[in-house]
């Protein structure tokens, strides 16, 4: 009898045990999960991007913890789990638009309207997406995959994953941990670049202040906005027309409170769950492959090329500009639509050469052409290779 | 300082822009056929089945097949088929057949065998081969067409007459019949072999889509630079009519600018803090509820 019990035991022990992550762990989950780590070391340490890093790195140990699959619904990837369900805003492409709509409704468009020829840099900036989908077809990648890595170069975490999630799913975990993760190394990819391709005294250009915007102007951009754009570019319908949305609801003055929602509840409830699932579709079976370091590599030359494209398109712009209304190169690199790190990057590298040229401002309207200007790469790709 | 605001505001303009969103509505409704039974297609039709598609009894028969071109499900139930031109009635589909919600861009098979008993999916008249046919599918008020075809005569067994692509004009003959599904089945896809054929090294692309993103943000350069003068000519008209001078923002440095606009702050909120008297008056509309009503609240008065 006692035999039979201790047998008993011991066999539900030893099953116990094949279901433990101890015990289904391989050395691809420990590195995700060290990736994982070191994503929310960043975040609370240097304090980069930790509304997104937080979440992703937190959604990378969920996603890591190995497990038996013995049809339980635990895994992201298993259909009918709570990950699942909440991983289909990622997969159907659902979460990124309701981003914009926030993002819309927390931007203001004030330095863009007040000095409309800075819209042409954050045009400029796009050549990142297309340098990157270049060298990525030379990588071997088909196209419609590397429309998807080429994207990465928008500086844009949710046009990254819509595009992705259209043109390559399979991709899809690499371009958004590539996109979020260089997006936060802003600071640290930038300055070199911005700093080789500018002489000293085109670093200290001071820029005419940017006029007041009166609500009129403001209320007419996004709606004139949506409808050049999205006339253009209808496949960039999803993100430009919440993102115009979301602006609208801001500046007409008689929504506030779907404004404060928007803004509010409605994008932080969207980046938790877009930063957690996307975290954790990670799975070191699915991600640690040879095409995610390539991804990587390609992610890092594409906000490279981002950067010197702004930079340099403003010096070259600058020829056809009168003395009074040269632009100052440095918000060049805010062209990439990482909002608003990289106007706060052309402010910081100003601040160094003249402390008393403030560029904050005059980045931000490059920085916002640069939301539109991606949505828009994005909207061009996938009419292209969807 | 007493403000007071009793007056309301846009009361007239309120019943026109009712009826404006109103008109705009039911206009658009006209203009969106998507999701609708007149998106619904004839595709597919064969006439001589002699050794091809079988019933689930087991029977051949020719058969029609219709094409959702929607991108929304769209429910057939209600409407007709027929093949007589003064009879457009001929066979209702049944209501409340599930299976009557074609999904978008699929496809639904209709057997032609003139025996309707069999079920839903089977018509009460067949096709005759050797003669011309004319087929067709009415909304459900038995007068709105929403597609027909005649099928020439002189149909070879098993071979089908379909659209060359499904839902789109010009039609052809199926040696290879495709019921219920697509009749173009690509095993490739074209965009993209097109650029791995045409653009290898990805500038084709680079160029085009370059280009778009440049002009769409040229638009808006060049409505917003005309917007801007006009802004900034309607600010100095005001600034003009009201008697102010102007001061233009490019005669003083961003510290003086900054220095004024902390002054100025200051200053607000100082006057906010001493005069404390500001009383501001709105007019609250309350409408009429029995749910708020006194007279359901209160008790009545004591009788004396």
């Amino acid at each position: 009898m006692q035999e039979t019990l201790f047998s008993f035991l011991g066999d539900n022990l030893r099953l116990f045990f094949t279901y433990t992550g101890i015990y289904n762990a391989e050395p691809g989950h420990f590195v995700m999960i060290a990736i994982g780590l070191l994503f929310i070391f960043l975040a609370i340490k240097y304090e980069f991007e930790p509304m997104l890093l937080i979440p992703i790195g937190f959604g990378i140990l969920i996603g890591n913890i190995p497990f038996k699959d013995a049809g339980l619904q635990i895994g992201i990837y298993e259909q009918g789990s709570v990950l699942n369900i909440l991983y289909q805003g990622v997969t159907s492409g659902w979460y990124p638009p309701l981003i914009f709509l926030g993002i819309g409704a927390m931007t203001d468009f004030s330095a863009l309207i007040s000095n409309p020829k800075l819209m042409l840099i954050g045009a400029a900036a796009q050549f990142g997406i297309f340098g990157a989908y270049v060298i990525a077809l030379q990588a071997g990648f088909e196209p419609n995959q590397a429309g998807a890595i080429g994207i990465i170069g928008g500086a844009d975490g949710p046009t990254a994953i819509f595009l992705s999630s259209k043109l390559a799913p399979e991709l899809m975990g690499a371009i958004a941990i590539s996109a979020y993760s260089y997006m936060a190394l802003v600071p640290i990819i930038q300055p070199p670049f911005m700093k080789l391709l500018t002489t000293p005294k085109e670093r200290i250009i001071r820029m005419k202040p940017p006029r007041v915007v009166s609500s009129t102007e403001k209320i007419m951009f996004p709606i004139i906005g949506l409808l050049l754009t999205c006339f253009l570019v209808p496949s960039g319908l999803p993100l430009l027309g919440m993102l115009f949305f979301g602006n609208l609801l801001k500046e007409s003055g008689v929504t506030r409170r779907l404004a404060e929602t928007a803004r509010g509840p409605l994008i932080d409830t969207i980046t938790i769950l877009l930063g957690v699932t996307v975290g954790a579709s990670t799975q070191a079976t699915q991600f640690l492959t040879l095409n995610s370091v390539k991804i990587f590599g390609l992610g890092a030359l594409s906000f490279v090329i981002a950067t010197c494209a702004g930079v340099l398109f403003v010096k070259f712009f600058n020829l056809f500009l009168g003395s009074g209304n040269k632009i100052n190169p440095l918000i060049g690199n805010s062209g990439v639509s990482a909002v608003p790190d990289s106007a706060r990057i052309s402010q910081v590298v100003g601040l160094r050469y003249d402390p008393g040229n403030y560029l904050l401002m005059h980045a931000m309207g490059p920085n916002v052409a640069g939301v539109i200007g991606s949505a828009v790469a994005a909207g061009i790709l996938l009419g292209f290779l969807a | 300082m007493n403000r007071i605001q009793t007056k309301p505001r846009g009361g007239f303009l309120r019943p026109a822009a009712i009826f404006l969103i109103a008109a705009l509505l039911l206009a658009g409704r006209t203009e969106a056929p998507a999701q609708r039974v007149t998106s619904m297609k004839i595709n597919e039709v064969l006439v001589v089945n002699e050794d091809n598609f079988v019933d689930d009894y087991g029977k051949r028969s020719g058969w029609i097949e219709l094409y959702n071109t929607s991108a929304g499900t769209v429910n057939i139930g209600g409407c007709f088929l027929t093949n007589e031109r003064g009879n457009p009635k001929k066979y209702p589909i049944p209501k409340g057949d599930i299976l009557t919600r074609i999904s978008p861009r699929q496809h639904v098979l209709f057997w032609a065998d003139g025996v309707a008993s069999r079920g839903t999916f089977h018509l009460n008249f067949a096709l005759e081969a050797g003669q011309e046919n004319y087929i067709a599918l009415y909304d459900s008020d038995g007068k709105t067409l929403v597609d027909s075809l005649l099928i020439p005569p002189a149909q070879q067994a098993d071979v089908s007459y379909g659209r060359s692509k499904d839902g789109e004009e010009g039609w052809m003959y199926f040696t290879k019949v495709t019921p219920s599904t697509n009749n173009l089945t690509l095993d490739k896809n074209e965009k993209i072999d097109n650029f791995k054929t045409n653009d290898s090294l990805g500038l084709g692309m680079t160029i085009t889509a370059m280009a778009v993103v440049f002009l769409g943000l040229f638009f808006l350069y060049l409505v917003f630079k005309q917007v801007a003068r006009l802004a900034i000519a309607a600010g100095k008209f005001r600034a003009q009519k009201a008697g102010h001078a102007t001061v233009h923002g490019s005669d003083l440095s961003g510290e003086v600018l900054a220095a004024i606009s902390a002054a100025l702050y200051e200053l607000n909120e100082d006057v906010h803090d001493i005069e404390r008297t500001v009383l501001t008056i709105q007019k609250v509309k309350r409408n009429y509820s029995p749910w708020s009503s006194k007279i359901y609240s209160l008790r009545e008065n004591p009788k004396k």
